[in-house]
């Protein structure tokens, strides 16, 4: 058993894939939507994945690895007591803010250190990319009528960023964050296959609600600055296109609405193109352009 | 009486103090005749071997009492290689060495024992990604002696052992899920150059 759950594959794709899928079920039959006992399944999964992949936590922590489980906990404190105190109010000045400080911590030895080349632009794009679509996002107003891709902007960000980010990481030297994306985005993506057969039988998808929003777009944020910072190999624009799918997410309400067919079945799908779009772009770019093709070195 | 009893008491203390000075020679270490190299075993495999270029340090040798002498080295994480540019940058990444991050690696002795006139142990901190663990590492002096080429230019030669667990660095998790150590072998040679 404990081979079987060694073994990377099942660790990073199949397990998350497999719980997503449970986690959807139980918000469709079982929660009233959006639920803070959901909000908390996926905090503890989270937290799980952070310390399978990158090991328990360390105290102090002292390289950006190591501050990521850290990240992600506060992510979750903030999303669940900010998401709470401020009501209907928007998390996106916390979020931004809290964004921000995280890009700071992470990267502050390479920022004192001074060196700025393609990598390091590369790196404060992305932090400003991802700080821009976190605060638009987050800043979205809850509709009383929500349509049918609403509930899954943001999940389609965060499965869009985590899995571009999962493959520019482990192109870019980076592989055991590449395996904590690649299990955010199998988690993700079975929450999103299961809402959106839900939508196909002419059902309601479940919204994640702000504070899930909040704290999983945080995870994976986190997680790309860090690839974005420290991963010798990743391909800078690679890495650029990986922090855009939030932005998307936040326009398709609005510019890219238009672009959103009127069948209600498509909605959820081509919402979630249009937000992936960056992101398969990132792994085209990250994969033609890789610096020794697309294999490791071990 | 007891004024001057103070006084040769502290002329004695001073004088042993600048003998004892006098003894210690600081050398710079010679980069470009320094091999930091090391051993790991490959999960069920093999014996993986791999090499830093760029060291450069002081040492610091009392030859009339070794205790007192020290070792202050770094070493450029990013000069690490294996023989295979792909593995070399993986391991210039942020699962090993994370050179971005922490651009050198350190070892600073905190203690030196005699071992006979040539050997000793040589214990400190080597810091590795920011964090430094306690190694000790016997120490050789091979050679000692003028170069044949230029008599003004006088060069030390030492050679280490020692060896640290990958578990005690942040590479921890990623070293043991590619079935790498956890230990690592350490054996350097190096030149150093009397100032």
């Amino acid at each position: 058993m404990s081979a079987f759950l060694g073994n990377p594959m099942v660790a990073t794709a199949a397990l998350p894939l497999l719980l997503g899928i449970v986690l959807a079920l139980l918000a469709q039959f079982a929660l009233v939507s959006p639920s803070p006992v959901l909000t908390l399944f996926w905090s503890a999964l989270l937290l799980f994945f952070y310390g399978d992949t990158l090991g328990p936590p360390v105290i102090p922590p002292v390289a950006a690895s190591q501050k990521l489980i850290y990240l992600a906990f506060a992510g979750i404190v903030l999303g669940l007591t900010a998401g709470r105190m401020r009501g209907g109010r928007s998390m996106a000045v916390p979020g931004a803010a809290a964004l921000l400080a995280a890009f700071l911590w992470l990267g502050w030895r390479r920022l004192a250190g001074g060196t700025f080349d393609a990598q390091m632009a590369a790196a404060l794009l992305v932090g400003l990319l991802v700080i821009a679509g976190g605060f638009m996002l987050l800043a979205q107003p809850a509709s009383p009528s929500p349509s049918a891709e609403e509930p899954f902007l943001a999940p389609a960000a965060v499965l869009a960023v985590s899995l571009a980010g999962a493959i520019v990481s482990v192109l870019g030297a980076s592989i055991v964050t590449a395996q904590l994306l690649g299990s955010i985005a199998a988690l993700t993506g079975g929450w999103c296959l299961v809402q959106y057969f839900a939508v196909l039988r002419g059902g309601v998808a479940n919204a994640w609600g702000r504070s899930l929003e909040f704290l999983a777009l945080y995870a994976v944020s986190t997680a790309l600055m860090q690839v974005a910072l420290l991963a010798p190999k990743a391909h800078p624009v690679a890495l650029v296109l990986s922090a855009l799918p939030p932005l998307v997410a936040a326009l398709v309400p609005g510019p890219l609405g238009g672009l959103v067919p009127s069948a209600r079945p498509s909605r959820p799908l081509v919402a979630g193109l249009l937000i992936a779009a960056p992101a398969g772009l990132a792994m085209l770019v990250a994969l033609i352009w890789a610096p020794h093709g697309a294999a490791l070195g071990y | 009486m007891k004024a001057r009893r103070i006084i040769a008491a502290l002329a004695f203390a001073g004088t042993s103090a600048l003998v004892s000075a006098a003894h210690a020679d600081t050398y710079e270490i010679d980069g470009q005749h320094s091999w930091v190299t090391f051993t790991v075993k490959h999960g069920i495999y093999g014996t993986a071997h791999g090499l830093f270029d760029a060291t450069s340090g002081t040492i610091v040798m009392d030859k009339a009492d070794i205790t007192k002498s020290s070792v202050k080295a770094e070493i450029e994480a990013g000069s690490i290689h294996t023989a295979f540019d792909q593995r070399d940058s993986d391991l210039k990444g942020p699962d090993f060495f994370n050179a971005a991050e922490f651009p050198k690696i350190s070892f600073e002795s905190t203690k030196v024992e005699k071992v006979d006139d040539k050997t000793g142990k040589v214990t400190g901190n080597l810091t590795i990604s920011g964090v430094a663990k306690e190694v000790t590492l016997d120490v050789t002096l091979v050679n000692e002696a003028p170069a044949p080429w230029d008599a003004t230019l006088t060069k030390a030669a030492f050679t280490a052992t020692g060896k640290v667990s990958t578990a005690d660095f942040p590479m921890a998790k990623a070293a043991a899920g590619f079935g790498l150590g956890p230990e690592i072998d350490i054996a350097i040679d190096l030149e150093a150059i009397k100032k």
